[in-house]
């Protein structure tokens, strides 16, 4: 039977840069909607069954009452019955759950932070992602009823994924000889002393950042790289930066509505397999995509590598294509 | 976000001041030494402290019906608190307020307040007064989930982002107004949502990660003593106790709780504390002790002091019209 | 002398003491630009700007709270919320927070503030425009209530009600304001809780305020040709109370007719005549007579609330059944 999962993150886009940048409040009923259209998206499509995973609003029985009483609503819902913590927590724990029902697909609405939880654990189904969030580099800005579609085909399990996806770089961070979190986007190290609001906006105190993919044309820590040289998903490699002071300083998009200047070292390539080490000389945190997850304190060392174990992004359009050019739309 | 040290001890102490003060209350209550409606703040201390943090004596704070936390944090002297929740003479009220009304004028504190919501606009109004008289002080408001559907949550920011006010609207989710929880309460879950309305910054922070909440508010104080205007920010908590002391808390569902428990503000603290080194467990210790003797020294102080002379019931209604007292 | 409106004279009262001083400031529905829905703070705006004389949202308990907030903390806010009746939308501000805020925190607020309400009917604003709610604003303590009769007054009242430290209702008649006085040049504060003996009499005595001073005082003349001599005592303030003022008169006539535009059950009127029964009981040789509006809404229809609020014709009636 073809399933897809759907995580939709009820906290993204609420958090400390809307105060600290012009972000805006990306509310709940909005995510309701995008959900509503994913599901009629793909149930046209063949879609039975979709999972969601439970969240304090309760988006999928809302959801499901919606399509229910519009009498829309042809697959079938199930929203994981566990205990939420109302933590990412619940994002791992239905991560896990929807790769023990393996379904052909699994959809996030969230941020970046939402899609790097996900990557975690998602092991080897194709992941769409639907932007939610704030400063968003990894999820792509696209209509639900088109992600729903796209995640019907890909549910249908008739093509190689190969022809519609790719599986993503990822940063892996290890201290002490285990492999402590990932990020898909960027890696920094801030002198921000706790995790307390997660996000990271100060410039200031960043020493170190690292980056799977850059471009000048993306927002946040990637950008900053992308302001000297470019990094695609298809490179084998990724590359790192110190914040320099006294370097000549580049415009950069950091945050909603903020640009500035910063200076950085040159880029040094980070190829597949290479290591870098540092070792901490005071406290801070380390961000993974832009929240502030990891607290260190001195003489702390860890080990940044770029490997290609992230998740198997579905390019959207290229997964419609590959329906169209194989006549899965037709009647 | 700089922090020093200083400051990590001091939330640390008001924190585990407030729960040590509150903890005892509750004994109190039970023991019947202390009467009439007392709201407990047992596990939302990282809220209030981490909002004082941010604020310097001069500017102000509005409370609610479970406000001993806002007034310790803000600064209030313990000694006065629990002399007034016994509802003697040398209370902050001289016993006229109770639990539910006390208020510190000198450190800013303009009331707990027994009105659901009525603290919005009365902070407003502080606000105003800041910026009329061109300082740079703000007013920091709390507030709970359930008095966010209250007309005056809705009036006090709307007339705050429309003169752009220096006030801090905090949002102290506990995610129950009494005994109805906020799924039943309003259709949304994250109330930061409705500073959109009022074209305002709104956020939701983790109300029980003192750093997180005190990161946030520090932000907010530094727009509004710009003279950018309000801020909504919306800290996600619980409270272990009942509304009040007696309450039930029939309408929980199980485990609700202990989950909770798992998320107590006060250890994630200390943890960070020790594993950074800001103190040892030994000096922890020391603090923790020299706490609990401050709080019985404020019991003993509040059980040796006098009740008031009911003559006194006539006096304070005005500053210049002394009531009609009783001939018995 | 000279002569002024009932509602210049509020203004002036408050335009003294926004010049005296700074921590004066007037806010309230369309009382800046537009110069008040009766047009009594028209000129201020000019004046003194848009910081002092500012236009609110139509949100009565953020205008109150506003200003319970703002005085706590120091300032001294005239609050104006158009009409009386909707105090009822602002009124936890007001009796829960401005009346109480003093003696819950143990004394150690003060509360300046002037909550200008013009009430009253007579306009054809039929029931939600209309109200005498003064019976509520007294019963609370905490609360002092004035209500001017007058420009002279009117000017008084105000200035020391600006200065006062605790929160003042300024009770305002929307039929004066367009009503001349004769004014003193320079108006001296009128210290509340002095009632003014408007005219002297010994047969009966007529306590009233606000529009029925005018009332009563036409019934007054009406008396005189049946041989009635009345005493028409205008209170001018409600809390604090002229107790001795009225007693001294009731001591002289042994007669009293209580005058006032409320509905009469649960009137102020009906506090005046406890106090009277209570305090004064043996001077008085007849029972004591309330004239107050009928216990309806205010109607709309001219006739309808002609025959509704008291007159002149009701206030005669009421002492001519004393005799």
């Amino acid at each position: 039977m073809n399933s897809i999962g759907i995580i939709a993150n009820p906290a993204s886009g609420k958090d400390i840069r809307r105060l600290v940048s012009h972000a805006t409040v990306i509310d709940n009923n909005e995510k309701i909607n995008i959900v509503e259209r994913i599901i009629l998206g793909a149930q046209q499509n063949g879609v039975k069954k979709v999972y969601m995973m439970p969240d304090p609003y309760n988006m999928g029985y809302r959801v499901e009452d919606k399509l229910k009483t519009s009498g829309e609503l042809k697959c079938e819902i199930e929203v994981f019955d566990f205990y939420k913590e109302d933590t990412v927590e619940d994002t791992y724990k239905a991560v896990q759950m929807m790769n023990e029902k393996n379904v052909g697909c699994i959809v996030t609405l969230g941020g970046d932070g939402t899609n790097r939880a996900v990557a975690k654990d998602i092991q080897e189904i194709p992941l769409i992602s639907i932007s939610t969030g704030t400063n968003n580099v990894y999820p792509d800005m696209i209509e639900g009823t088109i992600a729903g579609i796209a995640a019907a085909v890909v549910a249908s399990h008739q093509f190689d994924k190969a022809a519609y996806s790719n599986r993503d770089k990822i940063i892996e961070i290890e201290t002490a000889g285990q492999l402590k979190d990932i990020a898909l986007i960027d890696a920094v190290i801030s002198r921000d002393i706790f995790v307390g609001s997660r996000a990271i906006w100060k410039v200031e105190d960043i020493e170190k950042i690292f980056v799977a993919r850059s471009h000048p044309a993306s927002i946040g820590f990637s950008a900053v790289v992308g302001g000297k040289t470019i990094i695609t998903e298809a490179d084998d490699f990724g590359a790192y930066v110190s914040i320099d002071k006294n370097a000549p300083k580049i415009k950069i998009p950091m945050a909603a509505g903020i640009v500035l200047p910063i200076g950085t070292s040159e880029p040094v390539i980070l190829n597949f397999g290479e290591k870098h080490e540092t070792t901490t000389y005071c406290r801070g945190t380390i961000a993974l995509d832009g929240e502030r997850e990891i607290e260190f304190h001195q003489n702390q060392t860890f080990i940044f590598k770029i490997s290609r174990n992230g998740p198997w992004h579905v390019d959207v359009k290229k997964a419609i294509e590959v329906g169209q050019q194989n006549g899965f739309f037709t009647v | 976000m700089k922090i020093s040290n200083e400051t990590i001890i001091e939330m640390y102490e008001k924190m585990v001041k407030i729960r040590k003060f509150e903890n005892r209350a509750m004994n109190l209550f039970a023991e019947g030494q202390v009467g009439g409606f007392v709201h407990l703040y047992i596990g939302e201390e990282a809220v209030a402290t981490g909002v004082c943090a941010s604020l310097r004596d001069d500017d102000y704070i509005t409370s609610t019906h479970r406000g001993h936390g806002h007034i310790l944090a803000k600064g209030g002297d313990m000694k006065y608190m629990m002399a007034e929740l016994f509802g003697k003479e040398s209370g902050y009220c001289k016993g006229k307020g109770g639990s539910m009304h006390i208020a510190d004028a000198t450190k800013g504190i303009l009331g707990a307040n027994g009105i659901v919501g009525a603290g919005h606009n009365i902070a407003v109004g502080a606000g105003l007064a800041a910026q009329y008289k061109g300082t740079d002080q703000v007013c920091a408001c709390f507030f709970g989930d359930a008095s966010t559907n209250q007309s005056t949550f809705h009036e006090g920011l709307n007339l705050a982002s429309t003169w752009k006010l220096p006030v801090i609207f905090i949002c102290e989710n506990n995610g129950y107004g009494i005994s109805v929880s906020q799924a039943r309460h309003q259709n949304i879950t994250d109330i930061s949502q409705r500073a959109v309305s009022y074209n305002i910054p709104g956020i939701t922070v983790d109300g029980n990660d003192v750093f997180a909440v005190f990161e946030a508010v520090q932000e907010a104080v530094a727009r509004a003593r710009k003279g950018q205007g309000p801020t909504l920010i919306e800290c996600k908590t619980y409270r272990w106790r009942g509304h009040f002391e007696g309450d039930p808390t029939v309408y929980r569902p199980e485990g609700e709780l202990e989950q909770w428990k798992k998320k107590d503000p006060i250890p994630r603290a200390e943890k960070y504390i020790l594993d950074n080194q800001v103190m040892t467990q030994a000096e922890m210790d020391q603090l923790n002790a020299k706490i609990d003797a401050e709080v019985e020294e404020a019991v003993e102080f509040a059980q040796a002091s006098k009740f008031p002379d009911v003559a006194s019931a006539v006096l304070d209604v005005y500053t210049d019209i002394v009531e009609e007292g009783r001939t018995r | 002398m000279r002569e002024l409106t009932y509602g210049q004279g509020i203004k002036e009262g408050m335009r003294i003491k926004m010049l005296e001083n700074p921590d004066v400031f007037i806010f309230g529905e369309d009382v800046g630009l537009f110069g008040g829905c009766f047009g009594v703070t028209s000129g201020l705006f000019e004046e003194f700007g848009e910081k002092r004389v500012r236009d609110t949202p139509i949100s009565e308990g953020a205008i109150i709270g506003a200003a319970v907030g703002a005085a706590a903390v120091g300032l001294r806010p005239i609050p104006e919320l158009m009409f009386v009746d909707f105090a009822t939308v602002g009124m936890d501000q007001l009796v829960n927070q401005a009346a109480k805020m003093r003696y819950m925190f143990g004394g150690k607020l003060k509360l300046p503030m002037v909550v200008r309400l013009p009430s009253g009917g007579g306009v054809a604003a039929a029931a939600q425009h209309s109200q005498s709610l003064e019976a509520w604003f007294t019963h609370v303590p905490g609360l002092k209530v004035v209500y001017p009769s007058n420009a002279q007054d009117a000017i008084g009242l105000m200035l020391t009600a600006i200065d006062d430290d605790n929160p003042v209702i300024y009770l305002e008649n929307k039929t004066l304001y367009a009503v001349p006085g004769q004014v003193e040049d320079e108006v001296k504060p009128i210290p509340l809780g002095k009632a003014n003996i408007k005219r002297e009499g010994n047969d009966v005595t007529i306590i009233t305020y606000g529009k029925q001073v005018y009332d009563s005082l036409k019934a007054a003349e009406m008396l005189e040709k049946d041989g009635i001599d009345a005493e028409v005592i205008d209170l001018r303030s409600l809390y604090p109370l002229d107790k001795e003022a009225i007693f001294e008169s009731v001591k002289k006539t042994h007669k009293v007719v209580i005058v006032s535009e409320e509905a009469k059950r649960g009137s102020y009127a009906g506090e005046l005549a406890a106090i009277i029964a209570d305090e004064c009981f043996y001077e008085c040789d007849a029972p004591i007579k309330r004239v107050c509006a009928l216990n309806t809404p205010i109607p709309f229809s001219g006739n309808l609330e002609a025959y509704v609020l008291p007159n002149a014709d009701d206030v005669v009636e009421a002492v001519k059944s004393l005799f």
